[in-house]
């Protein structure tokens, strides 16, 4: 395309500036729709899966009194603390039917010279784990010796190290993106434990009486052996450690989630087609009040030269540059909206959410635009066809 | 240079035929006037031979070839090259100078420069008067005005065949004798001019006139 023509067009958008400014607005209003629903439902589907996949026991047994805190911490990987004896867990360990058992301890959230905002520090069983495990992004060859640890997705270590109540410790592996605040967790041994708290106090940090014990448990997660209920497993717990515990159903949590996320997906598929109809409908009668006002343009146009196909294109770029500008102002709107406010958004509907990250913004953004190109051609091309098929005579003295 | 045989025309909602088995010849350096009361046809008429409305039957030959067996390429570039048409209505973008307007429908074709252009323009301007109003808006100029510049868009391509309708109709006699006269020494030089008209003056002008009532229906 030469300057001149350029010029042109740009020249007959700005002459249709109002009737194009409301095209404008459609579009963005319609990439914004289309971004916000695709981001919204897809890392919805994402964080469930990612949980249905990840959520490896079958159940988890927390101190009573507890098992709120426990489920939102599975869903959410929202921080808290609860505490019962880790004399629990050798009795747990002796039950009959149990294939898996691993346990963890939660300190508070501290305050770490790593991060913007506080880290939680998880304390885990290397040897018996199968809840961390695979959550690990890259593999770790060495082992989790004392002071090692294993760092959310969030957590920078550039240098192989973080450094917590003032002192380095070396990062041997990060986890995979959770979308939740386990993404700021750090991941220690249970051996490790003493000297952290030694150390946190030595630097004055203040921790309650339950933090400072060493031979305390938050949780402790069960696999159930083939051909065992999970019922009699429970009930065996019962016998044998008393009814101290509430116990998460991590699979069944899943469950009913996976039933929420049919139905507030279908809440949010129901709003995009209804709204995304309506505006399909506004562009129709934007693009047909457009094509009409240019008629008697384009016919003129015709008969100092034109060829139809020649007006098509122009017509068609025209549309093209201002669904470019739409779609793009669109998707950098709806992006800013929905994407740092992602983990809001997941918390507020009570789900797992897991947003995209770099690569799937710029391919879900691509994707975007191109369908609203797809749709704002389609709504448009009609228009511009009859437009430029009508008898050049006839549209000059339509408008006489 | 240009023949129409047979010509037929009837809008579907009207029914009647507005023109019937029309036949008429214009040579080179003619000056031919249609005239006609309102409704009569002449614009159908002149629209038919300008190849922008396309007629129920018959042909139009313009240097041999059927306008209406053209394709759109070819007709576009007769269009652009060889018949210029001066509509009844004096149309012009809101947003651009009377000079933008006329130099704006050709700048994208590769044939010629802005420049070469715009220096064409002016002189056209010059020519029929206005060249004072280039810069002007159109709603800041006259019907006359507009109409004088209207025809120069449709020259600026230099056509062997113009075709205005109504060029003078709502000027006064001034400004209309300014234009006729102005067509007359363009049919003069070579090439031919036809108008759609009620005024008398034209008669003045004309190498010959078709009364559409008397002679075509």
């Amino acid at each position: 395309m030469n300057l001149q023509r350029r010029k042109s067009i740009l020249k007959d958008i700005r002459r249709h500036g109002f009737f194009n400014a409301c095209l404008l607005a459609t579009i963005v209003l319609l990439s914004v729709m289309l971004l916000s629903g695709t981001v919204v439902s897809t890392s919805l589907r994402k964080g469930m899966k990612n949980m249905q996949q990840r959520l490896g026991a079958d159940i988890m047994l927390v101190p009573k009194g507890s098992k709120e805190k426990a489920e939102n911490m599975l869903l959410e990987g929202s921080r808290s603390t609860f505490y019962f004896d880790d004399s629990v867990y050798e009795k747990v360990e002796s039950i009959n039917g149990i294939s898996q058992v691993t346990s963890q301890c939660f300190l508070k959230s501290l305050s770490a010279d790593c991060c913007s905002s506080e880290v939680e520090i998880v304390f885990f069983d290397p040897e018996t784990d199968f809840v961390v495990a695979p959550w690990i992004e890259t593999e770790y060859k060495s082992g989790l010796s004392g002071d090692a640890v294993i760092v959310g997705s969030d957590i920078s270590s550039e240098d192989g190290t973080i450094k917590l109540f003032g002192q380095d410790y070396p990062v041997v592996s990060k986890m995979a993106r959770t979308g939740t605040a386990l993404d700021s967790s750090v991941y220690f041994s249970s051996e490790a434990k003493d000297g952290l708290l030694k150390n946190a106090e030595e630097k004055g940090s203040f921790l309650t009486e339950d933090q400072k014990k060493s031979g305390v448990l938050s949780s402790i997660f069960i696999n159930v052996k083939e051909g065992h209920a999970v019922d009699d497993v429970i009930e065996d717990a019962h016998k044998s450690i008393g009814d101290i515990f509430d116990v998460v159903y991590p699979k069944k949590l899943h469950a009913s989630l996976a039933g929420s996320l049919v139905k507030i997906t279908g809440v949010v598929n129901v709003i995009s087609i209804s709204l995304g109809a309506f505006l399909v409908a506004i562009l129709l009668i934007i693009n047909s009040i457009i094509m009409r006002s240019r008629k008697h343009e384009v016919a003129l146009l015709r008969v100092l030269g034109h060829t139809k196909k020649r007006l098509v294109g122009k017509l068609v770029t025209e549309m093209g540059l201002i669904c470019l500008a739409g779609s793009f102002s669109g998707c950098t709107l709806g992006a800013l909206v929905v994407i740092p406010f992602g983990r809001y958004i997941g918390m507020s509907l009570n789900m797992p959410y897991l947003g995209p990250g770099f690569y799937g913004t710029v391919l879900t953004v691509a994707l975007i635009i191109s369908s609203v190109f797809l749709i704002v051609f389609l709504a448009s091309i009609f228009f511009i066809i009859h437009t430029t098929n009508i008898e050049p005579y006839l549209a000059l003295r339509r408008e006489e | 240079m240009l023949t129409a045989k047979k010509i037929s025309k009837s809008y579907t909602q009207k029914r009647r035929k507005i023109l019937d088995s029309l036949e008429i010849t214009i040579d080179e350096g003619e000056f031919v006037a249609v005239m006609g009361e309102s409704g009569s046809g002449k614009s159908t008429l002149l629209a038919v031979l300008a190849g922008i409305l396309s007629p129920d039957e018959g042909e139009v030959l313009f240097e041999g070839e059927d306008l209406y067996s053209l394709s759109d390429e070819k007709l576009a570039d007769v269009h652009r090259n060889k018949i210029g048409y001066v509509p009844q209505s004096n149309f012009f973008l809101k947003n651009y100078t009377i000079l933008e307007n006329i130099v704006e429908a050709f700048l994208s074709s590769k044939e010629k420069t802005e420049e070469e252009l715009t220096e064409k323009a002016k002189s056209y301007l010059t020519d029929l008067g206005i060249s004072d109003l280039a810069d002007r808006f159109p709603h800041e100029l006259s019907g006359g005005e507009l109409k004088r510049a209207a025809i120069v868009r449709a020259l600026l391509s230099s056509p062997v065949l113009l075709i205005a309708d109504e060029p003078t109709t709502g000027l006064d006699s001034n400004t209309g004798n300014i234009i006729l006269s102005y067509l007359s020494g363009y049919a003069k030089s070579g090439n031919s001019v036809l108008v759609a008209t009620h005024d008398d003056h034209v008669k003045e002008y004309a190498d010959w006139i078709v009364d559409i009532r008397k002679d075509l229906e």
